[in-house]
């Protein structure tokens, strides 16, 4: 009896594991690919039979997109665009959160709603109105338009965010501060942030990996080389007769690289349980 | 420092909700005070108010004769101990008490002096260097008292703020604190629901309910003329007994009788009484324990509450009323046992439909 229970749950554990398993190697196999088809030779990349482990191992695709390519402007401009709208979303959505989080006026639920409201539509049928807003007000193909768009539709999910850190911030800890001399903005930067500062780093670190990461907004706002982003840089590099495919993957892989370092700055800090002793624990 | 308040016809409301309605009180330099009430009675509502932390709606709020409604709460010269304690959890004990006196630009000399003084009189100078998530619960509650003390504040405001202990921990801090009172000689303002923290605490208590204060007064004159029913019943434990009773004022003294046929001479004078439907009320220190058929009543022993010095007795009386009488420590009634009870009619209170209340006069 014992022993059938117990083969019973090694064959579900087994199971499990199995399920695991296939979903990580959904998930994380076509990285893997990239990178190792990063690592090949042109020639040994097309082939009759298919190699997965190269044979010999070359950095030539890597060193070809950062030398003979526009690759290391689009970096750039990717880095700077991201920076933008992090630091657009940090500097109002901090302040619209903790007002979220603390204050109750007239039409707050409503505002809040219309917050979602923007992540509802798709975003190609937002693209063509705000093309249109973006080329009158002269912001098309400069990195601070491309932020500013970034920012529409990255900022409600940054306040939403926030706004549930900062409602785990114990409220009586700002009405001590405040009775401690500090102003209301006095607490949230001396208090409230550093409380909220793993979410605060979460919400942004979320931001800048949608920013960097996107695609169609970048293709439609930029069309030179002055603003024009990794993504559609990497896009526009797939030729009509030839497919760099070494050098593209090289690219990608570069181009991961920053959101890989990101994550992992993220996950050290969330597990960090700063509030402890805030409050009788 | 100390300080008088003095609150003046103060609303408040929340949305539509009335929270304190109308409400006055005076508080004289050096007196602790106690705002004792159920729950959502507003008694939170008011002390917030003093700090700064919720606006008054209308009326004035005056420390020392000088009109601080408007001021911010740091402008106002108050300091306040919280339920949770609200300590600064990224910030050392040293820096959580500091916080207040680097924000009005204290030198770091007197600051230090006064983190130091106030370490030694709560005796913590060894907790100093850690942070509020290394502390227990009394710790922490220490730390947020010493936080108060280094701001030398005109009043001390404190929203119950012993409710997170443990009971020993509970009634330790407690004494402490009628010591600390005694020390600084300062304006202490205590919100509580615990009329147990309220009598022992308090030179005067404000009972409150309902968004009004019901009666303010010593502990004792709470205890034993209490000015309604809400506060003869919110005060003492067990609560007072209550009997619906018709009056007879046909002598000098009034004399309650209850429906089925039991009487009690009251010292209460007939010719205050206008009404012949009262609400009886006699404590249970007032209800002893007679052989049956010796006293006002006979009833049967519901439950005993063995207290230790005394012994609670709930006893059913024939009408299917429970009223808790009073024993000794070690009595021989037990649950089943047939008691006549003896009520002290001199000690007994007569209250109004409306929820006044009438006493012996005074001796």
């Amino acid at each position: 009896m014992i022993e059938s229970k117990r083969r019973r749950r090694t064959v579900a554990n087994i199971a499990t594991y199995f399920v695991l398993a296939g979903l990580s190697m959904f998930c994380i196999g076509p990285m893997i690919w990239m990178l190792l088809t990063s690592l090949k030779y042109e020639a040994d990349i097309v082939t009759q039979t298919m190699q997965y482990i190269p044979r010999r191992v070359t950095f030539d695709n890597y060193v070809a997109i950062w030398t003979q390519s526009g690759f290391p402007r689009l970096i750039g401009n990717s880095i700077t665009v991201t920076f933008l709208t992090v630091t657009i979303c940090v500097a109002t959505g901090t302040l619209a959160a903790y007002a979220f989080s603390r204050f109750a006026f007239r039409g707050r639920t409503q505002l809040m709603l219309g917050y979602l409201v923007v992540r509802m539509f798709p975003a190609v049928m937002m693209i063509i109105p705000l093309y249109v807003v973006m080329r009158g007000v002269g912001l098309v193909d400069s990195r601070f338009g491309l932020a500013l768009a970034y920012t529409s539709f990255l900022l409600p999910l940054f306040v939403w965010m926030l706004k549930g850190f900062f409602d785990s911030a114990p409220r009586e800890l700002e009405s001590a501060a405040r009775i401690d001399g500090s102003t209301r903005l006095g607490a949230m930067v001396r208090i409230v942030m550093p409380l909220a500062r793993n979410g605060l780093v979460a919400s942004s670190v979320f931001i800048a990996i949608a920013a960097w990461n996107e695609f169609l907004f970048a293709l439609m706002l930029t069309t030179g080389q002055g603003s024009r982003t990794w993504p559609v840089g990497l896009q526009l590099m797939v030729g009509e007769f030839q497919l760099p495919w070494g050098v593209l993957a090289a690219g990608g892989i570069l181009s991961i690289l920053p959101v890989v370092v990101l994550f992992a700055i993220v996950q050290r800090t969330m597990v960090q349980g700063l509030t402890a002793g805030a409050i009788k624990g | 420092m100390t300080a008088d308040i003095e609150i003046r016809n103060v609303n408040k409301h929340f949305g539509a909700m009335s929270v304190l309605e109308d409400l006055s009180l005076s508080i004289k330099a050096r007196e602790f005070i106690v705002f004792l009430g159920p729950s959502g009675c507003g008694k939170s509502t008011l002390l917030r108010m003093i700090a700064g932390l919720e606006t008054v709606d209308s009326g004035e709020i005056a420390i020392n004769r000088e009109r601080i409604d408007h001021l911010p709460p740091g402008k106002r010269g108050i300091a306040m101990v919280f339920q949770s304690y609200a300590l600064y959890p990224h910030m050392t004990v040293r820096d959580n008490m500091a916080f207040g006196l680097e924000n009005i630009g204290m030198s770091r000399e007197v600051i230090d002096a006064r983190i130091n003084e106030a370490a030694r009189i709560l005796e913590m100078p060894h907790l100093l260097e850690r942070k509020p998530g290394q502390l227990s619960g009394g710790q922490r509650q220490r730390v947020a008292i010493g936080r108060a003390i280094v701001k030398e504040p005109k009043a001390f405001l404190f929203d119950e703020p012993l409710s997170n202990l443990d009971a020993a921990l509970r009634t330790r801090t407690r004494l402490e604190l009628a010591q600390l009172h005694q020390r600084l000689q300062s304006t202490m303002i205590f919100v509580t629901h615990d009329q147990v923290e309220a009598m022992t605490l308090a030179d005067r208590i404000v009972v409150m309910n309902n968004r009004r204060i019901e009666q303010i007064g010593s502990p004792m004159e709470i205890y034993e003329r209490p000015a309604t029913k809400f506060v003869a019943g919110f005060v003492g434990a067990p609560a007072m007994n209550f009997i619906d009773a018709t009056l007879d004022r046909s002598s000098g003294n009034a004399t309650a009788r209850f429906s089925d046929g039991i009487s009690v001479r009251t010292a209460i004078s007939s010719d205050l009484l206008a009404d012949d439907k009262y609400s009886f009320g006699i404590r249970s220190e007032d209800v002893r324990i007679v052989p049956p058929g010796q006293g006002n009543a006979d009833g049967v022993v519901d439950v005993l509450e063995r207290l230790g010095e005394r012994t609670l007795i709930y006893i059913r009386l024939g009408d299917g009323q429970q009223i808790v009488g009073s024993d000794v420590g070690n009595s021989r009634v037990a649950v089943g046992h047939k008691v006549g009870l003896a009520f002290d009619g001199q000690k007994s209170h007569l209250f109004s439909a409306a929820g006044r209340a009438w006493h012996a006069r005074e001796a």
